[in-house]
């Protein structure tokens, strides 16, 4: 047959068309397709009903309102804020919304682990069973006991605010050891304020929602200050008013153009460390031109005009400092760098503008400071008369579990014996607060024996104590480190013995008190999951570790789990019939008055449990504190008595006042022309949890870059030393030299250094590990005579060019 | 190529981020890559290749010390509302990406989308970014994802889609309830988290909701307006110089 040309053109067409209409060629495409995007590793999240559950967020001491997204009611897909929670009104913070990558780290412990190799050693570490691990710590604690050497124990905690604070004090006070410690907080020097000022064991509360004039002494009021979120929606409160005019004006005293100085109404440039000295300037014209609150100081205040000491002789008061030529506008100006007509109308502001009140303190890196300069951000306070029942500033409420315990506070904080340091010749300090940092002094130095078991708990001091090496020094003294954390952090890598705690949201917690927020708050944080690893509570450890123990720390600790003692708090909580529980939307807290007592809305114990792990909080009024005050003489003191007859040179006067009484940073000008601070942002975490994935993303590539950290310079500083943006150079100081890059900046003042606190781990995984430099590895800790407690202002340095 | 750009219903969602109140916490940026299983490598730093569909822009004044002032900015996708097509939905040459004139959302079929990347192009705003690699989670973390959005595959493009799933929820919920769909309002994931209550959203063409009346307020100004892409993200700032800066290119 003849096939020609045509007739094969014809089939083919006849071909292709017939196919086109058949479905082969479509299915094909469409299967292709389909098979394309079909690539095995690419993960599909099993499906699953979606549940929610209320719970109370643990990452800080904020105690926001949160609610958990479960698939199939074992997986957590997401976690977002309660809108029902009076703190935090739906939101929540970027921690908050990055927590579930801690539970699902994969730098978490999976069970005990024993160092079997040199202390620091990670391939040493070895999995043993909690039986084995716990046998072995109960015989060395059963031992020192015996023995007679309880103090050869100690713990640092990061917990503050919360029952574990609490167990770790019944627990060392029953023990027979004086060595509970906590890591440094700003909290510390509040409660020092007030216990001198007050007679008070509690911390200073701000009525901020009130606030229509915040001066802000350097507190980083939008970066992390007290309660986040409480903070936030404070900030909101304070931009209500519409057309960008604010309800209240915020005025932020700052060497740094910080983020809580950008959303100011108005930035006060200061040079580093004078804020306090500013403070009194204010108040020095306060005080000159009759500006003060006169009645309330007069009647209420003692040491604002000349007292006698108890020696029957008479000291100046605080009158007579704030008046003294030193404080005058000029000679301020010179040293703040604020003008004098600026540093008047300051005081005329804030003295003149209705619910005005002064704030101070550091941000998310907590840490304490000079308690002359807060007593004197405190006496603008008292100045101001806002210590007056209902006023801006008072107390933060006990939670009043009842009956109040003999062994322990009630108090927010807890308040456990501490090592007298005055116990060791050459320690004393006339006003102890949380003296961890001289702890670790006289035990690298020396001069108390040798710690035989350190447990580490809630806390990474290896990496986020100030002057970190001072903790890896004291290790060298201590024989058997027992790290409680349920991450692999730089502490638990130098651990001979980890008892992995559980991450947040799989065991029971709490919250006691908000820090600087003047109503009662209690909240329980129940776990949203079982625990995933082979992981135990460490208020559970430490029931276990009584239990074994027998006779009397059996006897204090009688609970049988965590979650029943805080049960027990719980009970103790509703026999005492205060406050109530916020169950409804919008209950505005910062309407309570101390005056107007709040009716119960809950049965017993076992009906506020519910309702706690219900996702709902507890709250109460606030403390009237006019009737709050405790001091030997019945009124406010801003002359510190409680000084005299403590060991200090106290001839001087002023020793007894508010007075700028700057800490000298070490180091030689000349070698270390410039001064390095240190600065915190709310989304990079710088405590005991390392940045997660989600966070850092976030990060400015002009604050890390590859894994380079940026500091930031301004271009007058910088310029000069022959550097540009991007600059590799050497950051020096006596603590240390660490190699950095430069970000030219304007909100960098010039002649300091700002470098970001949270970077710098050697722990964790590729997400954190190796990226930038810790700060707390070259800044300085000076600690502050009267209080031993180590502050952190300004570290001495040096730039060069790499 | 996508639609006929009328709207169909009184629809039409858009945000509006109050810069005064905004605390640059970043909350916003870090629920979007919770609830939309963004992926993370272990090196975010270079910005060009970082997967953001909410990122956050640093905008200063430009004066010196102690003149300084700074803000952030969240940028989402504008979801762009000029006639008939966004810049994006305009080139993509197999229709992946289209603007659902119900809703008003432009939205991304990833398994249609063929990485031709014509779309990052085209959108002025930067708001799209593409999965070079295989998004790839440590193992433990896969167990985060979230199953109500797709997780992509290397080669496809992805941008902010103002949690359009929630919107899905939430329309399926007013079906059941008896309500009409088209009245069904939620909130994405940024909107909800943030702390200051900075981000608004809703429904632009409802004159009662709190979006529209805030993208009218004198403080109100958007993105490269001038470029007519009728963004529907609005911004609110008191400062003049802010105003300014939302004529600049990015």
């Amino acid at each position: 047959m003849k096939f020609g040309r045509r007739a094969f053109l014809q089939f083919a067409a006849g071909a292709v068309g017939g196919t086109l209409l058949s479905p082969m060629p479509w299915r094909l495409a469409d299967d292709t397709a389909i098979w394309s995007q079909n690539w095995s590793w690419r993960p599909s999240p099993e499906r699953g009903p979606i549940t929610t559950v209320p719970t109370v967020c643990t990452l800080c001491q904020g105690g926001c309102g949160i609610q958990a997204r479960l698939v199939n009611g074992n997986r957590a897909i997401y976690l977002e804020g309660n809108p029902v929670h009076p703190i935090n009104a739906g939101g929540i913070c970027p921690l908050g919304a990055a927590a579930l990558q801690y539970l699902y780290a994969p730098y978490r412990i999976e069970q005990p682990m024993k160092q079997t190799r040199a202390r620091g050693e990670a391939a040493g570490f070895q999995p043993i069973s909690w039986s084995e691990a716990l046998d072995d710590l109960v015989k060395r604690l059963a031992r020192l006991k015996s023995e007679g050497t309880p103090g050869g124990v100690a713990c640092i905690t990061g917990s503050r605010w919360n029952s574990m604070d609490d167990l770790w004090a019944r627990f060392f006070s029953a023990y027979g050891s004086a060595g509970l410690f906590k890591m440094p907080s700003h909290s510390d020097s509040l409660r020092a304020t007030a216990k001198l000022a007050l007679g008070k064991d509690s911390s200073l509360a701000f009525a901020l929602e009130h606030a229509s004039y915040v001066l802000s002494f350097g507190a980083a009021l939008v970066e992390g200050w007290g309660a986040p979120a409480r903070m936030q929606a404070a900030f909101m409160r304070w931009q209500k008013n519409g057309a960008g005019k604010g309800a209240a004006k915020l005025v932020q005293v700052e060497s740094r153009c910080s983020m809580s100085a950008a959303k100011a109404d108005q930035w006060v440039p200061v040079v580093p460390g004078t804020e306090g000295l500013l403070a009194l300037g204010i108040a020095h014209v306060m005080v000159k031109e009759n500006l003060y609150d006169a009645d309330f100081v007069s009647r209420g205040v003692l040491g604002f005009e000349d007292w006698t000491d108890m020696q029957g002789k008479v000291r100046s008061g605080f009158k007579k400092i704030a008046l003294s030529p030193a404080y005058a506008p000029d000679q301020v100006a010179a040293r703040t760098g604020v003008d004098a007509a600026k540093i008047q109308g300051l005081a005329r502001e804030f003295a003149s503008t209705a619910n005005a009140v002064a704030v101070w303190g550091g941000g998310q890196q907590n840490v304490p400071g000079n308690i002359y300069h807060e007593m004197s951000f405190f006496a603008l306070n008292v100045l101001r008369g806002n210590l007056k029942s209902g006023g801006l500033v008072s107390l933060v409420p006990d939670v009043p579990f009842q009956p109040a315990d003999d062994q322990t506070a009630a108090s927010a904080e807890g308040g456990a014996p501490q090592i007298k340091l005055g116990s060791v010749p050459g320690t004393r300090v006339p006003l102890p607060g949380n003296g961890i940092y001289g702890f670790l002094d006289i035990l690298t130095r020396g001069m108390i024996p040798p710690l035989e078991v350190l447990f580490v708990h809630d806390a990474n001091p290896a990496y986020s104590l100030p002057e970190n090496k001072i903790f890896k020094a004291a290790l060298d003294k201590v024989g058997y480190v027992v790290s409680m954390s349920p991450y692999m952090d730089e502490t638990a890598m130098t651990a001979d013995l980890i008892l992995p705690n559980h991450a947040a949201f799989e065991g029971f917690e709490d919250v006691v008190g908000l820090p600087g927020v003047p109503y009662a708050y209690y909240a329980v944080s129940r776990p949203i999951l079982k625990p995933r690893k082979d992981t135990k509570h460490s208020g559970d450890v430490v029931l276990q570790l009584s239990k074994a123990l027998g006779g009397n720390v059996a006897a204090a600790l009688p609970w049988a789990s965590y979650e029943e003692y805080l049960k027990n708090r719980v009970n103790a909580l509703a026999a005492s019939k205060r406050g109530a529980v916020a169950d409804k939307k919008d209950i505005d807290l910062s309407k309570l008055q101390s005056s107007v007592s709040v009716s119960p809305n809950f049965k017993d114990g076992t009906d506020l449990w519910k309702k706690l792990t219900g996702g709902f909080c507890w709250y109460d009024v606030p403390v009237d504190v006019r009737s709050a005050v405790d001091t030997d003489s019945g009124k406010i003191e801003l002359a510190f008595r409680a000084i005299q007859g403590k060991g200090l040179n106290v001839e001087d006067d002023q020793v007894y006042l508010p007075h700028f009484k700057p800490l000298p940073p070490s180091g030689d000008e000349k070698e270390y022309p410039l001064l390095l601070l240190s600065y915190g942002m709310l989304s990079l975490s710088c405590e005991n949890l390392a940045n997660p994935p989600f966070m850092t993303k976030t990060l400015w590539d002009f604050v890390l870059k590859k894994n380079d950290l940026f500091v930031e310079v301004n271009p007058a500083t910088a310029g000069p030393l022959g550097m540009i943006e991007g600059s590799k150079a050497v950051l020096k100081t006596p603590q240390g030299e660490v190699a950095v890059r430069v970000h030219l900046s304007q909100a960098a003042r010039p002649g300091a250094i700002y470098m970001p606190q949270g970077l710098g781990h050697t722990a964790y995984d590729e997400f954190i590990q190796g990226k930038g430099v810790n700060s707390n590895s070259v800044v300085e800790v000076q600690v502050d005579p009267i209080t031993g407690m180590g502050t952190v202002w300004a570290t001495r340095a040096q730039l060069r060019r790499a | 190529m996508s639609g006929n750009g009328h709207s169909q219903s009184g629809v039409r969602f858009g945000m509006a981020i109050d810069l005064d109140r905004c605390t640059g916490c970043m909350a916003c940026s870090v629920a979007c890559q919770a609830e939309n299983n963004v992926s993370f490598r272990a090196d975010e730093s270079d910005k060009l290749r970082s997967i953001t569909w909410l990122e956050v822009y640093h905008l200063q004044n430009g004066k010196e010390y102690p003149d300084y002032q700074f803000t952030y900015l969240p940028r989402p996708c504008m979801h762009c509302d000029s006639p008939h097509h966004s810049p994006c939905t305009f080139v993509c040459p197999v229709n992946a990406t289209t603007r659902d004139e119900v809703s008003g959302i432009v939205n991304h079929i990833y398994p249609r989308c063929i990485g031709c990347r014509y779309c990052i192009v085209a959108c002025p705003y930067h708001a799209r970014d593409f999965n070079w690699w295989d998004p790839k989670w440590p193992k433990s973390m896969e167990s985060m994802l979230s199953p109500e959005v797709s997780t992509r595959m290397r080669g496809v493009v992805e941008k902010c889609t103002f949690c359009h799933h929630r919107l899905l929820k939430a329309r399926s919920k007013a079906y059941l309830d008896g309500i009409d769909p088209n009245e069904a309002t939620y909130a994405p994931a940024c909107a909800e988290a943030c702390p200051t209550k900075a981000i608004t959203f809703g429904n632009l063409l409802d004159p009662e909701s709190a979006v529209a009346k805030l993208s009218k307020d004198p403080r109100a100004f958007r993105i490269l307006a001038k470029l007519n892409t009728e963004p529907k993200v609005y911004y609110l700032s008191k400062h003049q110089w802010v105003h300014k800066l939302g004529d600049n290119s990015f």
